[in-house]
């Protein structure tokens, strides 16, 4: 941490001058524009694929009891995810973590809070057949995706199969999800980093600087996706709900279980161990993905359990130094109110000036055999 | 037949009738060592505690995964154990495409589903197939066990019953112990096989002796279960709410109303998906293409077995009405009607109304008392210490 402070002071006055030449030298990738997100070369991205995405993406059969489609915790309307602190999860059960946002999840080489899924083409399926998020069965959902006949066709014309391939159908929606971008020319700090200087505020401006010195978020909030896309423990409180409700109690054991942790550690844990799940190394427990800081101002609350739910909030809880056993080297940032509140008009000029909205497309329908033999 | 102890009168009848049977059964033969009729076979031991627990667990609908669905949803007491309806409606946004047979003396089978994929000596297995498969309950077996841990009444009766925590094994192997308990109870022609003579309207004893004799069918439903548990196709037709020959009301369950509507979508179309999915998953070769039910064929993959089913035991054959895998026969009536009638696979047996209205009237002897069962009332969730699993 040391280190890193140095280096941000250091470098913190250039930023606005040299931003992406400087911090290319460096150790730390500056703020910068986001590219056009790159596809698999496995599954490159069409217009076909794209569209049938869309309609998967909305689908309901793509779960178990067919009311439980990608879009019901991941809704445009609600920054692409559910708007609460921790996902509703499928019915008779409840979620435990807050549902990420799609936006810009074309980005990440990681998926889940503790990176458990390394393509969008495997989040899918581990989403819709998750006990507490989807819980469909494959070969169910693929039947199902069988009997209709416009699906038949369009996964016939995007894949050339003879009937639509569960697997298939994940490659489609991780197409779809590669359009749900942010939009450059609607974020001021992408306008201003492209010669527009009035499209930032003052204030958002000397937010900036705190953020790339003083505050030091960019220590790990860099790049052009604004982040590492590593894991660490900052000391994120427990969501009251695992000590109040059965139902959250039930599905973080049903975690610790299905994740294969030690008996000595299932029986004990009263929080969600993050990165450790993954790996089972005492030192990443409590570990989470840093999550990109754009299009903040649309997918509140914030945290891997959703805990604080403001922009301000956020703020000073690094402000305070973080949460109670943080192992990520937080210190207390001594930042006035003034500089709180700069901060976050910085965090808020990530994002696009008015949310992502799409509306549901038309479903097809499904039909018997009789239709579809003809 | 002279009436005597019930087990000398159990020999005599196999004496008297095997030849009969063997002489008059259209394709098939009783096997030499078959008791024709046989009186109900005992009851297993049953482990009270674990019984104790399978039963709130046979009612509690948070084994399947929406929590929408228990064991009793498709096999309701009052309803013979199954749904009342031709076809099963299974879990929730899907409709089933067999019947969903009744339980009377489940524990005594030898061969469990319409097309004997299970083995009726492992009832803790059809448990889990029911529970866990997508089609029925759709449960995940950790979440279940997680969910049951919650329930201190659960917790307690489960240390009591096996010791430990719950988990799968123990929550299968409880639901099955009380499925030994059910059973069929004070049926006539079980009494009657047992010594008691006027159990019997005189109807009812004609029919017994065209069973055993000219109907010959007792060549497979014999026995002490009343069944060889063979799989055989007899040529029952699909129902044709599956083939879509016929509109299909869809269930009168919630989550399956079948209307038809981009959302909601043809019941026809939910059972065939439902049909060709197990197929599927049972790696039946070209799954995709197949337009009726093929029965055993999906688990022996052998030409010979394509439209088979295991014959169902017929005790307390009155009260599980609609029939056979498909229950495309709303009355034992018409069940006999069928057979009398014959197809490409079975001789037509040239009985007389009033004969069929006597084997009717046997079927109906072989039915005992309506279960007497109150759901139990099931205890709620609790919380518990954090960090305290």
């Amino acid at each position: 941490m040391i280190q890193f402070k140095k280096t941000i002071l250091g470098a913190s006055a250039l930023v606005v001058a040299f931003a992406t030449a400087v911090w290319a030298e460096g150790e730390i990738p500056a703020l910068a524009t986001l590219p056009t997100p790159k596809s698999p070369a496995d599954n490159p991205l069409t217009p076909e694929k794209v569209a049938l995405g869309e309609k998967l993406y909305w689908d309901g059969r793509l779960s178990g009891n067919g009311s439980m489609p990608c879009s019901s915790c991941h809704l445009p309307d609600v920054g692409w995810g559910t708007g609460a602190p921790i996902s509703f999860g499928y019915p008779g059960t409840q979620h435990w973590r807050n549902s990420q946002t799609i936006l810009n999840s074309a980005y990440y080489n990681k998926f889940f809070w503790e990176g458990s899924a390394t393509s969008l083409e495997s989040q899918a399926p581990d989403a819709a057949g998750g006990g507490v998020a989807g819980n469909g069965d494959d070969a169910m959902m693929e039947m199902r995706l069988r009997f209709v006949p416009d699906y038949v066709r369009d996964f016939k014309q995007v894949f050339g199969t003879e009937w639509p391939n569960i697997a298939q159908a994940w490659m489609a929606i991780a197409a779809y999800e590669r359009t749900i971008v942010t939009d450059a020319t609607k974020v001021p700090f992408d306008r201003y980093l492209a010669g527009d200087a009035a499209a930032m505020s003052d204030e958002a401006k000397r937010g900036m600087d705190l953020f790339n010195g003083k505050a030091g978020c960019i220590s790990c909030h860099n790049g052009a996706l604004v982040s590492d896309q590593k894991f660490y423990n900052i000391g994120v409180p427990t969501a009251p709900e695992f000590a109040d409700d059965p139902l959250y109690q039930i599905t973080q054991r049903w975690e610790l279980y299905q994740k294969g942790v030690s008996e000595e550690v299932y029986r004990e844990s009263g929080k969600d161990l993050g990165l450790y799940f993954r790996t089972k190394r005492p030192e990443d427990k409590y570990k989470f993905r840093t999550p990109s800081l754009r299009e903040l101002r649309w997918t509140e609350p914030f945290m891997h359990n959703g805990v604080l739910a403001t922009l301000p909030d956020v703020v000073a809880f690094y402000n305070a130094g973080g949460g109670e056993g943080q192992t990520a080297g937080l210190q207390p940032l001594g930042l006035s109110d003034a500089e709180q509140a700069e901060l976050v008009a910085f965090l808020e000029a990530l994002s696009m000036d008015e949310p992502l909205l799409l509306d549901e497309p038309e479903l097809p329908e499904t039909a018997t055999w009789s239709e579809f033999d003809k | 037949m002279t009436p005597g102890s019930g087990l000398s009168r159990t020999a005599k009848l196999a004496a008297g009738i095997s030849a009969l049977a063997i002489a008059l059964a259209a394709s098939t033969t009783l096997a030499q060592d078959a008791v024709p009729f046989a009186p109900l076979p005992d009851a297993k031991e049953i482990n009270a505690d674990r019984a104790k627990l399978g039963e709130m667990l046979f009612f509690d609908d948070r084994l399947s995964g929406d929590t929408s669905h228990s064991c009793a949803s498709c096999h309701d007491p009052a309803k013979g154990w199954g749904t009342g309806e031709p076809m099963s409606h299974g879990y929730t946004g899907s409709l089933y495409f067999r019947n969903a047979p009744g339980l009377f003396n489940v524990a005594n089978r030898k061969y469990l589903m319409w097309d004997g994929r299970l083995d009726g000596s492992d009832l803790g297995t059809l448990v889990r197939d029911m529970i866990t498969e997508a089609h029925t309950m759709n449960m995940d077996s950790r979440l279940a066990q997680e969910r049951l841990k919650q329930v201190p009444e659960y917790a307690a009766l489960t240390e009591a019953a096996y010791g430990g925590d719950p988990y799968g094994g123990k929550i299968y192997g409880a639901i099955a112990e009380y499925l030994k308990t059910i059973r069929t109870t004070n049926a006539p022609f079980d009494a009657y096989l047992r010594g008691e003579e006027a159990a019997l309207s005189d109807s009812a004893k004609r029919g017994m002796d065209l069973f055993a004799g000219k109907a010959g069918c007792v060549s497979c439903h014999n026995g002490p279960m009343l069944s060889d548990f063979a799989t055989k196709a007899t040529g029952v037709p699909d129902h044709p709410s599956l083939t879509g020959a016929a509109p299909d009301p869809g269930a009168t369950h919630a989550g399956h109303s079948g209307t038809g509507n981009a959302d909601d979508p043809d019941a026809t179309a939910l059972r065939q998906i439902t049909m060709l999915r197990h197929f599927a998953t049972m790696g039946t070769p070209n799954y995709m293409n197949l337009r009726e039910d093929v029965g055993n064929y999906v688990v022996t993959k052998d030409k010979a077995d394509w439209g088979a089913f295991v014959t169902p035991s017929l005790w307390d054959v009155g009260q599980t009405a609609p029939y056979m895998h498909s229950g495309v026969f709303a009355t034992l009536s018409e069940v006999v009607a069928f057979y009398n009638a014959g197809n490409d696979k079975l001789a037509p047996l040239g009985l007389t109304a009033g004969e069929q209205a006597d084997i009717v009237a046997f079927l109906e002897s072989l039915t005992g008392d309506a279960p007497s069962v109150t759901p139990p009332e099931l205890p709620d969730y609790a919380l518990r210490g954090v960090g305290k699993n």
